[in-house]
């Protein structure tokens, strides 16, 4: 094998991500302020962003598997019968297309990032003994463009109603995915799916009644 | 009701904008390669050249938002996100009908494929090229390459896309950038219950060569595009 063309430790990749957390106590005062690259598309993710072409070449398909252990075969195609990727439909009452469900976390983590189908231990969204409130998931509408850079980005916010402090060492990014061909009237439910899964690098503890914000950042030339 | 957040919108911005240089000097996210290697007309290898690719636009980052936010802005809004309408020229929603003849009715979808394509000219990058400088033709004629279809493979986190191409002309051609392109279709059953595919095509990544390369009459070469997320 060749050496590794990039010049280690200089280079500027022309991708990457980034998570950003900032953690509040309950009179609203940053406590806690963590940033690290996010590093782990899972497989769902790589098999959900190869081209039609791949499934093609090996005349198969890949299974997405969901945080709930159910899976589904993905083979998308581009032609009328293939079970792809929902698009939104004008037709309302019809099965909605997959959306971002939401940037959950947990209370444990994996050592290969890649395989993981859900968090290894998720907080649960609730008011009860070590469970976090989710808020809404905020979907980037656009993409920031500054100079040959651009970014989009996700984020939640979660507040600890609880008594006790809450420490969370794990992320991960979860969309609902459906397929559906567009001459066949059932599509298929493959369930909320874990595209993108982080360890953090140190964890991170939210105070009782304080208040959670994790950002996902995706960035090209950065 | 959570507050989203207690501190001003600029403050904001400032903690969560890409920052590359102020973090540890760990694993990057990803990496990405551009190789080549050239054979004569007797299958020898005679340039081989490997280089970062440098350049991913934003259609890339528009293409990867669908597997990370999906196609709804919502479960109950039906209509694309503003990544897919703004940025790569998609529909908010495609009102799609059964096929003719039929009561059934299925949902319009997307899917797309990816390929190379190459050229012999430079340009300087911005995120919104959308075509090479000079690309060069399909075919046997002056200045052209004859290109195979491209493969995919994986492995791992690890993406490549490959295409061969040969030189039937009696001249030698200098391919001096490379493009990752992505086709994207969008399939639905239109207001007259016909298969409609709707293309819209992308340039995903742009580079150009720190040396040219040189494909000789009745050689043949293959590059690839690789891109390793670092799972």
């Amino acid at each position: 094998m060749p050496k590794d063309a990039y010049d280690t430790g200089k280079h500027t990749p022309t991708f990457s991500a980034y998570l950003t957390i900032i953690v509040r106590d309950s009179k609203g005062r940053v406590v806690n302020i963590h940033r690290q690259r996010s590093h782990s598309p899972t497989a769902n993710f790589i098999a959900l962003l190869l081209p039609y072409n791949y499934y093609s070449q090996i005349n198969g398909s890949k299974t997405i598997t969901n945080i709930g252990g159910g899976t589904c075969s993905y083979q998308p195609q581009p032609n009328v019968s293939a079970y792809n990727i929902i698009y939104p439909n004008a037709n309302a009452s019809y099965t909605p297309p997959g959306y971002l469900v939401m940037i959950q976390v947990g209370t444990s983590s994996y050592s290969n990032t890649f395989s993981a189908t859900s968090l290894a231990a998720p907080i649960a969204n609730g008011t009860g003994t070590g469970q976090l409130i989710y808020g809404s998931v905020s979907v980037a509408s656009n993409i920031a463009v500054s100079g040959s850079s651009a970014y989009f980005q996700i984020s939640q916010a979660y507040a600890n109603a609880t008594s006790n402090a809450i420490t969370i060492t794990e992320v991960g990014i979860v969309v609902q995915v459906y397929t559906c061909s567009a001459n066949k009237s059932s599509p298929t439910n493959c369930g909320q799916v874990l595209v993108w899964y982080d360890v953090l690098s140190s964890s991170i503890s939210v105070p009782a009644n304080g208040t959670l914000v994790i950002y996902y950042t995706f960035t090209v030339n950065p | 009701m959570i507050t989203p957040d207690l501190v001003s919108e600029d403050d904001i911005a400032k903690l969560t904008i890409p920052d590359d240089q102020s973090l540890p000097a760990d694993e990057p996210t990803f990496k990405a390669y551009v190789e080549a290697k050239v054979y004569d007309r007797e299958g020898h290898l005679i340039q081989y050249h490997r280089q970062p690719m440098r350049s991913l636009t934003q259609y890339f980052l528009a293409l990867m938002s669908i597997p990370i936010q999906g196609t709804s802005r919502s479960s109950s809004a039906n209509q694309a996100p503003g990544i897919l309408t703004n940025v790569l020229g998609l529909p908010s929603e495609v009102t799609n009908l059964a096929p003719y003849g039929s009561s059934i009715w299925g949902a319009a979808n997307i899917t797309w494929g990816w390929s190379i394509q190459l050229g012999s000219g430079t340009q300087a990058f911005s995120l919104s090229l959308t075509s090479l400088a000079a690309p060069i033709a399909n075919g046997t004629g002056a200045g052209e390459l004859v290109y195979s279809s491209p493969t995919v493979s994986t492995a791992g986190a690890s993406i490549y896309v490959l295409i061969s191409v040969s030189n039937g002309t009696p001249d030698t051609i200098n391919v001096t950038e490379i493009g990752l392109i992505g086709t994207i279709y969008l399939i639905y059953y239109n207001s007259s219950d016909q298969a409609t595919t709707n293309t819209y095509n992308f340039l995903l990544s742009y580079d150009t060569f720190s040396t040219a390369i040189s494909i000789p009459p009745g050689g043949f070469a293959t590059f690839q595009i690789t891109l390793s997320f670092s799972g």
